[in-house]
């Protein structure tokens, strides 16, 4: 199944697919940032400061002597684990709250859409700024943070998902034959809702790692020395950007492909699944 | 309709005071207290003064008594004094929520304005070369974080032809030009970053309504593409878009710091800032507050203009 | 062919004669200032909204957004500035050098013993202006400078012990104060004369919300007249104040502009782009990073740098071990290449010593060189006798600890790391926690920080810089340094009244502590201040009393001609 969505995918959407590609490499990179970088990630050495791109240093150096295109691939391994670690816990969060609530409905969803009102009230921003400045900086506070926010607020998505599937012949089916509530959510209702929580999974992704470069902006990001695009971006990168454009552009432009690519993955994604999730010719 | 509308704004209130007892409660429990952060100002600090200052900002009081007199004061409009400033908090919201307002409907009418079209002729262009580029400008905007975007915005062009936005804040109705001259720019900036997902819900809709049977009909009826389009199309389409429009307005209303520190606009996003960064106690609860009222009242308008827009929703008391 | 250059010739001499005339007359006199216009200032606070408008609430950046408005007992004497001849810079935040003193509100004062008092006669004729709803013009009187001192004595919001050593404040009659002491206190005029809490302000603030800006009035050259809040202070010209200036033997009365703005911007590269585009005026404090593209960019600028008014360091708690042992403390600050920090990291732009006395604080400083060997010492890079120095005290290998940092300075997050890079090369490891900076300054206040503390704090005055950081239990004293000697040798100072003995007494205590090293000290950096040309009678001073700009704003005048000419 797989590979035919894949197949579908790059005939039909070549931009997405390239998406995907670049989604990809930026995945292998993050993975690999040790065993691909010349350097180390936060090899100090003031000798070497504030180098254009050159042979030794391909990317340039920073205004402490450290190898940009080292920071930029575990920058690359920061982002993805971010990336990867509050959409994963965002994604499971929704799941969760929008299987529970699309399928139980009654009083139980009643009360918790009135919560997830009240939560969606809240801009992201905001909460942000206040919880950081509460629990402090930190990757693991952040990805946490930004996980929390994000499940609630996509758990709609979800439960729309799942009201949409629930009165179908075949769970009703399921219902009438006894099975049990967790087992029907888990075999019938969840196989079915899976193309939306794939594309929510791949545009949060997207948001996470911008919305911790916004933060670094406000100062309330992963604090340095760590490599994180959005911290190397607002940080030395604002700071030193008459002296060395090289500091900004290379986080700069990384952040905006990665993010560009899995918009665009995303968007496809969700065109090729979409019509064969509604049956629809 | 009316019995409708006054039941959602009924029950806005215990909405909110629920939210604020949330709100009262865990700003209280951030580590870092305000008193520390004031003696810290002055060299010369005792024990004494601790006491002092906690009895003197009303710090003193257990955390239930505290609330209770909070609750009191803004059921008179009184939502108490800025721990720093002194200033009533009140006087301070009223004198920012215009300027985030104003900010936040310039942005979605530009969002619209750039994205309503662009969905269109996406929609009606599907996979053309000319859908793909407008797509891939829209995203484009999104990808580039709002603040880089910014900056380059406001150094570039001092430094090549000596030109900068308007950075000293005057009040729209004192004088409309310079008003604008300052909040154009940040608001071009935050609205096409709101118009690619927009763009994108407009052009998957357009698309879902276009492929529908009265839409053939028309077309079998021989009708041009325009009225097609707009007067059939684009109204049923106009629907979750407007959801996507309250879902914004939070964004709109409280999120546009970033835009609000570089291009110096005195909004709710920097008081806020400054005051969770500050520990002001009174002012982080009251925009919260505000915030929290003016989204819900948003999210009531795009429910009541549903019944505009589809004919098929109509409010009947139960 | 052969005409022109006869006629070329005479043209040419005839220029060349009015251009040295014109050149020597501009050399000669000062130009003659021009009234009008308006200065808008990017400050050394230039990210800082004013705070509080009521001297009652004990703010300390008060004088800051009143200081134009509410005069005080004394202030700087700017004639003494370099820019006319005399040796101050003016840069220091809250101190002012004996010798550059003035009566502003005071016209003469002068000391009685039995009982210790200081009687201070105040200028006639001054003037507060009409405020309706506040109060109606009069003029100054003692009745006022008693009320000033009252109310903030008795504000819930006092620090404790501010104005302990003052016994009673009357007014004799209707110019004359008088203040008597319980016992002498250095920092007299400090405390209440031209100090943070020293503002003059009416008696009618007692009977109005003082804390609205909309009715503050003084006797000062400009008036408050609108507040944005996040954005800026505009303040207009007092058209009867009382001082004059004395410009090329002429003297003026002042202020020269009509209107003065204070703009709130946060971000630093928006503060750039309004310098360059002439929105700003003035930028007080811009960091070395931008000063090349500055120049290059907006060429006509003028320059000056002052050093920072802050000192940089690496903390160490000496109430636990490792720190306890001063040969481990010495060893960190001689592991640590300062010279490399001041040419790689500051390029250049900072020096070695300036903590805790800073060069501008005459009679208190010795710069580095006339210090005695063993504070030489800890300046210079030396990891093998740190080595050496560490295996003494009992650690060979080295050891590692805590460092809080706050997250809030981007400064610190990248100096740190650097300072980490040195220190492992002897073997010890840094352990860095960034903090958010009300948790990181809790720590400090409550006396729960890390065994490492990397913080800057500001010198203040020659006496407060030892005072608040080494005497035991003050509120910035993270190093927890307790040496009851050395608490009695600052008390002293306080009690001394002969000016050159506290000079050198402070000299000692600056050497001792220095010695002890409970910090790693660290390099300076300097701070730039910029400013277009046609802003005259200015040469970068930054304050006139406790962070306390407006007399040095009233003294400037600008060349309206020149900025149109230039195309502003």
């Amino acid at each position: 199944m797989l590979a035919a969505v894949v197949i579908r995918l790059v005939r039909r959407k070549p931009l997405g697919a390239f998406g995907a590609l670049v989604f990809v490499v930026f995945l292998a990179c993050g993975i690999f940032a040790g065993a691909l970088a010349p350097h180390g990630m936060n090899e100090i050495n003031p000798l070497y400061r504030m180098k254009p791109p050159s042979l030794t240093f391909p990317l340039g150096t920073d205004n402490l002597g450290r190898d940009m295109l080292s920071r930029i691939l575990y920058g690359a391994r920061l982002s993805v684990i971010i990336g990867f670690c509050a959409a994963g816990l965002a994604t499971a969060l929704s799941v969760v709250l929008g299987l529970t609530t699309g399928y139980l409905g009654g009083r139980f969803d009643l009360v918790m859409q009135r919560f997830v009102d009240a939560w969606m009230t809240f801009p992201d921003l905001v909460i942000l700024i206040a919880v950081v400045s509460v629990v402090g900086p930190g990757m693991l506070q952040l990805i946490v943070t930004l996980g929390l926010l994000y499940g609630i607020a996509g758990s709609r998505i979800i439960r729309g998902a799942v009201v949409a599937v629930r009165e179908d012949l075949y769970v009703h089916a399921a219902q009438s034959l006894g099975a049990r509530t967790f087992r029907i959510l888990w075999l019938h209702i969840l196989p079915n809702v899976l193309p939306p929580i794939i594309v929510l999974f791949t545009t949060r992704v997207g948001i996470v790692i911008l919305a911790e470069a916004g933060l670094s902006f406000l100062g309330l990001g992963v604090p340095p020395p760590a490599p994180t695009w959005g911290g190397m971006l607002a940080g030395s990168g604002r700071a030193y950007m008459y002296q060395g454009p090289w500091l900004a552009l290379a986080p700069g432009l990384c952040l905006t492909i990665v993010v560009y690519a899995i918009n665009m993955f995303g968007d496809a994604l969700r065109d090729v699944l979409d019509p064969r999730m509604r049956g629809a010719g | 309709m009316q019995i409708y509308i006054v039941r959602r704004l009924l029950a806005l209130i215990p909405t909110l005071f629920f939210a604020s007892l949330i709100v009262f409660v865990t700003v209280r429990l951030i580590p870092g207290s305000v008193i520390d952060l004031m003696l810290s100002q002055n060299d010369i600090a005792v024990g004494k003064d601790r006491a002092q200052l906690e009895a003197a900002l009303g710090l003193d009081r257990p955390m239930l008594v505290q609330y209770v007199r909070w609750v009191g004061g803004a059921f008179r409009g009184d939502l108490g004094r800025s721990l720093w400033h002194n200033t009533p908090v009140t006087a301070q919201l009223l004198e920012r929520l215009p300027v985030t307002f104003e900010l936040g409907v310039l942005a979605l009418a530009i969002a619209l304005a750039v994205a309503l079209p662009i969905g269109m002729y996406s929609a009606t262009r599907q996979d053309t070369a000319g859908d793909y580029v407008t797509r891939s400008f829209s995203i484009l905007m999104l990808a580039i974080p709002s603040f880089w975007l910014g900056t380059l915005v406001m150094v570039f062009p001092s430094m090549w032809w000596g030109w900068s936005p308007e950075l000293k804040y005057v009040a729209l109705r004192q004088a409309p030009l310079r008003n604008l001259a300052q909040m154009i720019v940040p608001a071009i900036i935050l609205g096409t970053s709101l118009s690619a997902v927009t763009m994108r819900l407009t052009r998957t809709m357009m698309l879902e309504v276009l492929r529908q049977d009265y839409i053939r009909t028309a077309w079998a009826k021989g009708l041009s593409e325009r009225p097609v389009v707009t007067r059939h199309a684009l109204r049923n389409a106009l629907i979750p878009v407007i959801t996507l429009i309250g879902l914004q307005a939070p964004l709109l209303i409280g999120g546009a710091v970033i835009m609000e520190q570089i291009f110096v606009v005195p909004g709710m996003g920097l008081l806020l800032l400054e005051a969770v960064g500050q520990r002001d106690y009174p002012v982080i609860t009251g925009v919260f507050l505000v915030l929290g009222m003016c989204v819900m009242l948003v999210n009531l308008l795009v429910d009541l203009s549903y019944g505009t827009l589809d004919p098929r929703v109509r409010y009947q008391p139960s | 062919m052969t005409r022109i250059p006869r006629i070329h010739g005479t043209l040419g001499v005839a220029l060349a004669l009015c251009l040295c005339l014109g050149s020597t007359t501009s050399a000669q006199a000062p130009a003659k200032p021009q009234y009008g216009g308006t200065l808008e200032i990017g400050s050394v606070y230039v990210t800082l909204s004013a705070l509080s408008w009521d001297p009652q609430d004990w703010n300390w950046k008060l004088n800051h957004d009143t200081g134009m408005y509410f005069e005080q007992l004394f202030a700087a004497d700017l004639d003494k500035s370099v820019r006319k001849g005399g040796k101050h810079k003016f840069y220091a935040d809250a101190w002012l050098p004996s010798d550059a003193i003035r009566g502003e509100l005071a016209e003469r004062w002068e000391w009685k013993d039995n009982p210790l008092s200081l009687v201070v006669h105040l200028r006639r004729g001054v003037m507060f202006p009409d405020k309706p709803g506040v109060m109606k013009a009069r003029e100054l009187t003692a009745d006022d400078v008693v009320f000033s001192y009252e109310r903030l004595d008795k504000s819930p919001k006092k620090i404790a012990t501010y104005f302990d050593h003052v016994a009673k404040v009357e007014a004799r009659d209707k110019y004359t104060v008088v203040f008597t002491f319980k016992q002498y206190n250095a920092e007299w005029d400090y405390r209440f004369g031209w100090g943070y809490y020293s503002a003059i302000t009416p008696k009618e603030l007692g009977s109005v919300d003082a804390k609205d800006w909309k009715n503050a009035v003084g006797t000062g050259p400009f008036q408050l007249t609108d507040f944005i809040q996040g954005n800026s202070q505009t303040y207009a010209k007092n058209a009867k104040y009382w001082d004059t200036e004395k410009i090329g033997g002429t003297a003026y009365k002042i202020p020269f502009v009509d209107t003065l703005v204070y703009r709130t911007i946060k971000d630093e590269a928006t503060q750039h782009t309004a310098l360059r585009t002439g929105k700003l005026d003035i930028l007080e404090s811009i960091r070395w990073t931008a000063v090349d593209n500055l120049k290059k960019s907006a060429p006509a600028l003028k320059w000056s740098k002052w050093l920072s008014m802050s000192g940089t360091f690496l903390a160490m708690r000496v109430d636990q071990k490792p720190f306890s042992d001063i040969r481990v403390r010495r060893a960190l600050n001689m592991a640590v290449n300062k010279q490399e920090i001041v040419s790689a990291y500051y390029g250049g732009n900072a020096e070695l010593f300036a903590y805790p006395m800073h060069p501008d604080y005459y009679g208190y400083y010795e710069p580095l060189e006339k210090m005695p060997a063993s504070v030489r010492e800890l300046f210079a890079y030396d990891p093998a006798n740190a080595k050496k120095l560490l295996a003494e005290a009992g650690y060979p290998g080295g050891f590692s600890f805590k460092v809080q940092v706050c997250s809030c300075s981007p400064d610190h997050m990248d100096l740190l790391p650097l300072v980490a890079g040195y220190l492992e090369k002897v073997g010890v490891k840094l352990d860095i926690q960034p903090m958010e900076y009300a948790a990181f300054l809790s720590a400090m206040t409550t006396k729960t920080n890390a065994p490492g503390y990397f913080m800057n704090n500001g010198h203040t005055n020659p006496t407060t810089s030892i005072r608040k950081s080494f005497v035991t239990g003050q509120q910035w004293n993270p190093s927890q340094w307790a040496d009851p000697a050395f608490d009695r040798k600052m008390a002293e100072v306080y009690l001394t009244r002969d000016e050159a003995k506290r000079q050198q007494m402070i000299r000692e205590l600056t050497v001792e502590i220095l010695d002890k090293a409970p910090y790693v000290w660290l390099p300076t950096p300097y701070i730039f201040t910029a400013w277009w040309p046609w802003v005259q009678n200015y040469n970068g001073e930054l304050r006139a009393g406790a962070v306390r700009p407006g007399p040095i704003y009233a003294r400037l005048w600008i060349d309206q001609d020149m900025k149109k000419k230039m195309g502003f």
